[in-house]
Protein backbone atom coordinates (compact mmCIF):
# COMPACT_ATOMS: atom_id res chain seq x y z
CA UNK A 1 0.00 0.00 0.00
CA UNK A 2 1.29 3.15 -0.76
CA UNK A 3 0.72 6.20 1.19
CA UNK A 4 1.68 10.16 2.08
CA UNK A 5 4.82 9.40 4.45
CA UNK A 6 4.52 11.53 7.51
CA UNK A 7 7.77 14.03 8.86
CA UNK A 8 9.48 12.65 11.65
CA UNK A 9 8.10 14.50 13.81
CA UNK A 10 4.56 12.65 13.28
CA UNK A 11 2.78 15.46 11.00
CA UNK A 12 1.57 15.20 7.63
CA UNK A 13 2.26 18.74 6.16
CA UNK A 14 3.54 22.06 7.62
CA UNK A 15 1.81 25.41 7.73
CA UNK A 16 0.66 26.73 5.29
CA UNK A 17 -1.96 24.57 3.78
CA UNK A 18 -3.71 25.20 1.56
CA UNK A 19 -7.18 23.10 0.64
CA UNK A 20 -9.44 23.19 -2.00
CA UNK A 21 -12.57 21.56 -3.11
CA UNK A 22 -14.68 21.72 -6.31
CA UNK A 23 -17.79 19.91 -7.06
CA UNK A 24 -19.65 20.34 -10.63
CA UNK A 25 -23.36 21.47 -10.93
CA UNK A 26 -25.08 21.49 -14.21
CA UNK A 27 -27.45 24.66 -14.57
CA UNK A 28 -29.99 25.04 -16.91
CA UNK A 29 -30.92 28.83 -16.28
CA UNK A 30 -34.30 30.24 -17.94
CA UNK A 31 -34.25 34.18 -19.12
CA UNK A 32 -35.91 34.93 -16.17
CA UNK A 33 -32.93 33.80 -13.98
CA UNK A 34 -35.28 30.65 -12.76
CA UNK A 35 -32.80 27.75 -12.34
CA UNK A 36 -33.14 24.14 -12.06
CA UNK A 37 -29.90 22.13 -11.18
CA UNK A 38 -28.85 19.25 -11.20
CA UNK A 39 -25.70 18.16 -8.98
CA UNK A 40 -22.86 15.75 -10.49
CA UNK A 41 -20.89 14.39 -7.39
CA UNK A 42 -18.55 12.34 -9.28
CA UNK A 43 -17.11 15.30 -10.57
CA UNK A 44 -16.06 16.39 -7.18
CA UNK A 45 -12.61 16.73 -6.54
CA UNK A 46 -10.45 17.58 -3.23
CA UNK A 47 -6.91 19.39 -3.84
CA UNK A 48 -4.19 20.18 -1.12
CA UNK A 49 -1.07 22.53 -1.89
CA UNK A 50 1.28 21.29 0.85
CA UNK A 51 4.69 23.37 1.61
CA UNK A 52 7.42 21.14 3.53
CA UNK A 53 10.46 23.39 4.77
CA UNK A 54 13.52 22.39 6.82
CA UNK A 55 13.16 18.26 6.32
CA UNK A 56 15.96 16.04 7.03
CA UNK A 57 17.28 13.53 3.89
CA UNK A 58 15.31 10.95 6.03
CA UNK A 59 11.95 13.25 5.75
CA UNK A 60 12.94 14.22 1.74
CA UNK A 61 13.75 10.71 0.78
CA UNK A 62 10.52 9.03 1.95
CA UNK A 63 8.40 11.62 -0.11
CA UNK A 64 10.90 10.59 -2.99
CA UNK A 65 10.44 7.47 -2.23
CA UNK A 66 6.20 7.70 -3.01
CA UNK A 67 6.85 9.91 -5.99
CA UNK A 68 8.77 7.82 -7.71
CA UNK A 69 6.69 4.86 -7.01
CA UNK A 70 3.61 6.37 -8.17
CA UNK A 71 5.48 7.11 -10.91
CA UNK A 72 4.41 10.98 -10.12
CA UNK A 73 0.68 11.87 -11.33
CA UNK A 74 0.13 8.22 -12.97
CA UNK A 75 -1.02 5.86 -9.46
CA UNK A 76 -2.60 6.79 -6.62
CA UNK A 77 -2.35 6.25 -2.96
CA UNK A 78 -3.40 7.01 0.16
CA UNK A 79 -3.49 10.63 1.49
CA UNK A 80 -4.79 11.48 5.38
CA UNK A 81 -6.09 14.94 5.26
CA UNK A 82 -3.85 16.85 7.99
CA UNK A 83 -7.14 19.13 7.94
CA UNK A 84 -9.45 17.06 8.69
CA UNK A 85 -10.58 14.24 11.19
CA UNK A 86 -10.22 11.13 9.65
CA UNK A 87 -13.25 9.64 11.24
CA UNK A 88 -16.56 9.97 9.03
CA UNK A 89 -19.91 10.41 11.13
CA UNK A 90 -17.87 11.67 14.10
CA UNK A 91 -21.01 12.25 15.77
CA UNK A 92 -23.45 10.14 14.42
CA UNK A 93 -22.75 6.46 15.88
CA UNK A 94 -25.80 4.79 14.08
CA UNK A 95 -24.42 4.57 10.82
CA UNK A 96 -23.10 1.82 8.85
CA UNK A 97 -19.26 2.58 9.39
CA UNK A 98 -19.33 2.45 13.19
CA UNK A 99 -19.23 -0.79 14.61
CA UNK A 100 -20.76 -1.23 17.91
CA UNK A 101 -20.95 -4.77 19.77
CA UNK A 102 -24.29 -6.17 20.22
CA UNK A 103 -25.04 -5.05 23.52
CA UNK A 104 -24.31 -1.73 23.64
CA UNK A 105 -27.29 0.57 24.09
CA UNK A 106 -26.67 3.92 22.33
CA UNK A 107 -28.60 7.20 22.78
CA UNK A 108 -28.23 10.12 20.84
CA UNK A 109 -29.22 13.74 21.13
CA UNK A 110 -27.23 14.41 24.68
CA UNK A 111 -26.39 18.05 25.70
CA UNK A 112 -22.06 18.38 24.72
CA UNK A 113 -19.53 20.51 26.11
CA UNK A 114 -19.96 22.56 23.32
CA UNK A 115 -23.07 23.73 24.19
CA UNK A 116 -25.14 21.76 21.83
CA UNK A 117 -26.82 18.42 21.87
CA UNK A 118 -24.61 16.77 19.57
CA UNK A 119 -23.19 13.86 22.67
CA UNK A 120 -24.65 10.44 22.41
CA UNK A 121 -24.75 7.79 25.75
CA UNK A 122 -23.51 4.95 25.71
CA UNK A 123 -24.30 1.97 27.54
CA UNK A 124 -22.90 -1.36 28.30
CA UNK A 125 -25.74 -3.97 29.51
CA UNK A 126 -23.49 -6.75 28.67
CA UNK A 127 -21.49 -8.85 31.39
CA UNK A 128 -17.82 -8.52 29.58
CA UNK A 129 -16.23 -5.57 27.70
CA UNK A 130 -17.91 -4.36 24.42
CA UNK A 131 -16.32 -1.82 21.67
CA UNK A 132 -17.61 1.00 19.80
CA UNK A 133 -14.95 1.36 16.87
CA UNK A 134 -14.65 2.50 13.36
CA UNK A 135 -12.18 1.15 10.76
CA UNK A 136 -10.34 3.46 8.44
CA UNK A 137 -8.51 2.78 5.36
CA UNK A 138 -4.74 4.09 6.10
CA UNK A 139 -1.72 2.33 7.31
CA UNK A 140 -1.62 1.14 10.55
CA UNK A 141 2.17 2.08 10.73
CA UNK A 142 1.31 5.72 10.89
CA UNK A 143 1.13 7.99 14.18
CA UNK A 144 -2.46 9.17 15.49
CA UNK A 145 -4.10 10.74 17.89
CA UNK A 146 -7.55 9.38 18.81
CA UNK A 147 -8.99 11.98 20.80
CA UNK A 148 -12.61 12.19 22.15
CA UNK A 149 -14.80 14.17 25.09
CA UNK A 150 -16.10 12.28 28.08
CA UNK A 151 -18.20 11.85 30.83
CA UNK A 152 -20.15 9.75 33.15
CA UNK A 153 -22.60 10.51 36.27
CA UNK A 154 -20.78 8.19 38.33
CA UNK A 155 -16.59 7.77 38.39
CA UNK A 156 -15.87 5.02 36.38
CA UNK A 157 -13.32 3.77 33.87
CA UNK A 158 -13.50 4.53 29.76
CA UNK A 159 -11.29 2.49 27.51
CA UNK A 160 -9.74 4.59 24.41
CA UNK A 161 -9.22 2.21 21.73
CA UNK A 162 -6.37 3.04 19.02
CA UNK A 163 -5.68 -0.45 16.74
CA UNK A 164 -4.47 -2.98 18.68
CA UNK A 165 -4.03 -0.56 21.87
CA UNK A 166 -6.41 -0.10 24.54
CA UNK A 167 -5.91 2.51 27.34
CA UNK A 168 -8.20 3.19 30.28
CA UNK A 169 -9.17 6.51 31.44
CA UNK A 170 -11.34 7.83 34.20
CA UNK A 171 -13.94 9.76 34.48
CA UNK A 172 -16.39 11.96 35.90
CA UNK A 173 -19.42 13.48 35.79
CA UNK A 174 -17.42 16.90 34.43
CA UNK A 175 -16.63 16.23 30.73
CA UNK A 176 -12.86 15.66 29.56
CA UNK A 177 -11.12 15.76 26.72
CA UNK A 178 -9.30 11.96 26.66
CA UNK A 179 -6.16 11.35 23.79
CA UNK A 180 -4.28 8.26 23.15
CA UNK A 181 -1.74 8.85 20.99
CA UNK A 182 1.28 7.54 19.30
CA UNK A 183 2.77 4.65 16.70
CA UNK A 184 1.81 0.77 16.43
CA UNK A 185 4.36 -1.68 14.98
CA UNK A 186 1.55 -3.21 12.86
CA UNK A 187 1.88 -3.00 9.20
CA UNK A 188 -1.62 -3.34 8.45
CA UNK A 189 -3.34 -1.34 5.94
CA UNK A 190 -6.07 -0.34 8.06
CA UNK A 191 -6.46 0.91 11.48
CA UNK A 192 -9.63 1.11 14.33
CA UNK A 193 -10.22 3.71 16.80
CA UNK A 194 -13.19 3.93 18.93
CA UNK A 195 -13.65 3.46 22.98
CA UNK A 196 -14.62 0.46 24.91
CA UNK A 197 -16.82 0.32 27.92
CA UNK A 198 -16.51 -2.24 30.94
CA UNK A 199 -19.93 -4.02 32.06
CA UNK A 200 -22.31 -2.20 33.25
CA UNK A 201 -20.67 1.29 32.70
CA UNK A 202 -23.46 4.43 31.14
CA UNK A 203 -20.50 7.27 29.51
CA UNK A 204 -21.72 9.97 27.33
CA UNK A 205 -19.25 11.02 24.60
CA UNK A 206 -19.03 13.69 22.19
CA UNK A 207 -16.41 14.66 19.98
CA UNK A 208 -14.43 11.38 18.55
CA UNK A 209 -11.58 12.51 16.39
CA UNK A 210 -8.42 10.81 15.06
CA UNK A 211 -5.68 12.50 13.21
CA UNK A 212 -2.83 11.77 11.91
CA UNK A 213 -0.31 13.43 14.34
CA UNK A 214 1.00 13.30 17.39
CA UNK A 215 -1.40 15.50 19.43
CA UNK A 216 -5.12 16.55 18.87
CA UNK A 217 -6.23 19.97 17.38
CA UNK A 218 -9.61 21.05 17.94
CA UNK A 219 -12.64 19.02 16.83
CA UNK A 220 -13.75 18.73 13.61
CA UNK A 221 -17.28 17.17 12.91
CA UNK A 222 -17.85 15.36 10.16
CA UNK A 223 -20.72 13.33 7.98
CA UNK A 224 -19.82 11.02 4.88
CA UNK A 225 -16.58 12.06 4.38
CA UNK A 226 -13.78 11.74 6.83
CA UNK A 227 -10.41 12.98 6.09
CA UNK A 228 -9.06 9.73 4.32
CA UNK A 229 -8.70 9.42 0.80
CA UNK A 230 -7.28 6.00 -0.42
CA UNK A 231 -7.43 7.42 -4.26
CA UNK A 232 -5.44 10.66 -4.05
CA UNK A 233 -2.74 11.08 -6.93
CA UNK A 234 -0.20 13.88 -7.23
CA UNK A 235 -1.49 16.78 -8.81
CA UNK A 236 1.91 17.01 -11.30
CA UNK A 237 4.48 15.12 -12.77
CA UNK A 238 7.33 17.16 -11.82
CA UNK A 239 8.66 17.50 -8.16
CA UNK A 240 11.17 20.38 -7.41
CA UNK A 241 13.27 20.38 -4.97
CA UNK A 242 15.63 23.23 -2.94
CA UNK A 243 18.07 21.74 -0.85
CA UNK A 244 19.68 24.74 1.37
CA UNK A 245 22.53 23.23 2.90
CA UNK A 246 22.81 19.73 4.51
CA UNK A 247 20.05 17.71 5.34
CA UNK A 248 17.87 20.80 4.71
CA UNK A 249 15.61 20.48 2.19
CA UNK A 250 11.97 22.14 1.09
CA UNK A 251 9.41 21.45 -1.54
CA UNK A 252 5.86 22.11 -2.37
CA UNK A 253 3.72 19.09 -3.17
CA UNK A 254 0.18 19.32 -4.79
CA UNK A 255 -1.90 16.32 -3.82
CA UNK A 256 -5.61 15.56 -5.94
CA UNK A 257 -8.66 13.11 -4.65
CA UNK A 258 -10.66 13.24 -7.88
CA UNK A 259 -14.07 10.99 -7.23
CA UNK A 260 -14.56 9.64 -10.70
CA UNK A 261 -10.50 8.29 -11.52
CA UNK B 1 -27.90 25.38 8.21
CA UNK B 2 -24.87 28.29 6.88
CA UNK B 3 -21.78 28.09 9.38
CA UNK B 4 -22.08 30.86 12.07
CA UNK B 5 -18.56 31.63 13.61
CA UNK B 6 -18.09 30.91 17.56
CA UNK B 7 -18.58 34.28 18.51
CA UNK B 8 -22.24 33.88 17.27
CA UNK B 9 -21.55 36.15 13.78
CA UNK B 10 -21.84 35.45 10.41
CA UNK B 11 -19.20 37.74 8.76
CA UNK B 12 -16.15 39.42 9.20
CA UNK B 13 -15.31 43.66 8.39
CA UNK B 14 -14.93 43.49 5.88
CA UNK B 15 -18.58 42.23 4.64
CA UNK B 16 -19.83 42.45 1.50
CA UNK B 17 -23.59 42.37 0.16
CA UNK B 18 -24.61 42.93 -3.24
CA UNK B 19 -28.25 44.18 -5.15
CA UNK B 20 -29.31 42.75 -8.20
CA UNK B 21 -32.27 43.79 -10.34
CA UNK B 22 -32.36 42.78 -14.31
CA UNK B 23 -33.38 44.97 -16.60
CA UNK B 24 -32.88 44.37 -20.33
CA UNK B 25 -32.80 47.70 -22.98
CA UNK B 26 -33.72 47.80 -26.05
CA UNK B 27 -32.29 50.60 -28.09
CA UNK B 28 -34.35 52.03 -30.97
CA UNK B 29 -32.37 53.22 -34.01
CA UNK B 30 -33.79 56.83 -33.26
CA UNK B 31 -32.01 56.64 -29.83
CA UNK B 32 -34.55 56.13 -27.65
CA UNK B 33 -34.94 53.08 -25.58
CA UNK B 34 -37.54 51.01 -23.84
CA UNK B 35 -36.22 49.39 -20.77
CA UNK B 36 -38.24 46.31 -18.91
CA UNK B 37 -37.31 44.16 -16.53
CA UNK B 38 -36.27 40.59 -16.76
CA UNK B 39 -38.13 39.30 -13.53
CA UNK B 40 -39.35 41.92 -10.64
CA UNK B 41 -37.36 40.44 -7.32
CA UNK B 42 -34.45 42.05 -6.20
CA UNK B 43 -31.79 39.60 -5.80
CA UNK B 44 -29.00 39.68 -2.69
CA UNK B 45 -25.61 38.16 -3.30
CA UNK B 46 -23.46 38.59 0.20
CA UNK B 47 -19.48 37.84 -0.12
CA UNK B 48 -18.10 36.51 3.38
CA UNK B 49 -14.72 36.94 3.85
CA UNK B 50 -13.32 34.92 6.88
CA UNK B 51 -9.60 35.46 8.77
CA UNK B 52 -8.39 33.99 11.72
CA UNK B 53 -10.66 30.87 12.01
CA UNK B 54 -10.00 27.77 13.64
CA UNK B 55 -9.64 24.34 12.65
CA UNK B 56 -13.37 23.64 13.53
CA UNK B 57 -15.11 26.68 12.18
CA UNK B 58 -13.12 25.97 8.87
CA UNK B 59 -14.22 22.43 8.83
CA UNK B 60 -17.75 23.33 9.41
CA UNK B 61 -17.78 25.12 6.55
CA UNK B 62 -16.15 22.46 4.87
CA UNK B 63 -18.55 20.05 5.46
CA UNK B 64 -21.38 22.83 4.54
CA UNK B 65 -19.52 23.16 0.45
CA UNK B 66 -19.74 19.22 0.84
CA UNK B 67 -23.08 18.80 2.07
CA UNK B 68 -24.90 20.94 -0.50
CA UNK B 69 -22.49 19.47 -3.05
CA UNK B 70 -21.04 22.90 -3.87
CA UNK B 71 -23.51 25.45 -5.58
CA UNK B 72 -26.19 22.86 -5.89
CA UNK B 73 -27.90 22.70 -2.60
CA UNK B 74 -30.29 25.51 -1.02
CA UNK B 75 -30.45 26.56 2.61
CA UNK B 76 -32.22 29.93 4.54
CA UNK B 77 -29.57 32.61 5.01
CA UNK B 78 -30.07 35.45 7.40
CA UNK B 79 -28.95 38.58 6.34
CA UNK B 80 -26.07 39.80 8.52
CA UNK B 81 -27.32 43.57 8.10
CA UNK B 82 -30.61 43.54 8.96
CA UNK B 83 -31.86 39.88 10.29
CA UNK B 84 -34.10 39.34 7.23
CA UNK B 85 -34.39 35.67 6.27
CA UNK B 86 -33.93 34.53 2.76
CA UNK B 87 -35.30 31.03 2.53
CA UNK B 88 -33.63 30.11 -0.63
CA UNK B 89 -29.97 30.74 -0.88
CA UNK B 90 -26.91 28.59 -2.58
CA UNK B 91 -23.27 29.17 -2.35
CA UNK B 92 -22.39 31.02 -5.56
CA UNK B 93 -19.71 28.76 -6.26
CA UNK B 94 -18.64 25.23 -7.54
CA UNK B 95 -15.03 25.69 -5.55
CA UNK B 96 -14.21 26.21 -1.77
CA UNK B 97 -10.81 26.59 -0.48
CA UNK B 98 -9.25 27.16 2.43
CA UNK B 99 -5.84 28.22 3.51
CA UNK B 100 -4.27 27.37 7.18
CA UNK B 101 -1.34 29.65 8.27
CA UNK B 102 -0.66 28.30 11.30
CA UNK B 103 -2.75 27.29 14.30
CA UNK B 104 -6.19 29.32 14.51
CA UNK B 105 -5.22 31.00 11.73
CA UNK B 106 -7.45 29.60 8.71
CA UNK B 107 -8.97 32.06 6.30
CA UNK B 108 -11.70 31.56 3.74
CA UNK B 109 -14.43 33.23 1.34
CA UNK B 110 -17.45 32.08 1.07
CA UNK B 111 -19.87 33.22 -1.59
CA UNK B 112 -23.79 33.57 -0.69
CA UNK B 113 -26.53 34.29 -3.48
CA UNK B 114 -29.85 34.38 -3.24
CA UNK B 115 -32.29 32.14 -5.92
CA UNK B 116 -35.19 33.12 -7.90
CA UNK B 117 -38.31 31.42 -6.30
Amino acid sequence: MLYFPQLSSGATGQFPIQKTRTARTIVNQSVQDYEIKLADPGAATTEWQISFAEMNDQELAALEALFQATEGRLTSFTFVDPTDNLLSWSQEQNQAVWQADPLLALTAGIADPMGGTGAFQVTNTALAVQVLQQSIAAPASLKYCLSVYARSEQTTQLWLVRGSEMIAYTISPEWVRLTSAGQLSSEGDSISFGIALNPGTTVDVFGTQVEAQPGASLYKQTAETGGVYPNARFRDDVMTIATVGPNRHSCQMNIINVEYL
Amino acid sequence: MFPILKTGAVMQYPGKRMLQFSTDIVRFLDGTEQRYRDYPALLHRWVIQLDLLDESELAAYDQFFVSNQGSFGSFSFTDPWDGTVYPNCSLAKDTFGFEVRGEMRGKTTVTVCENRT
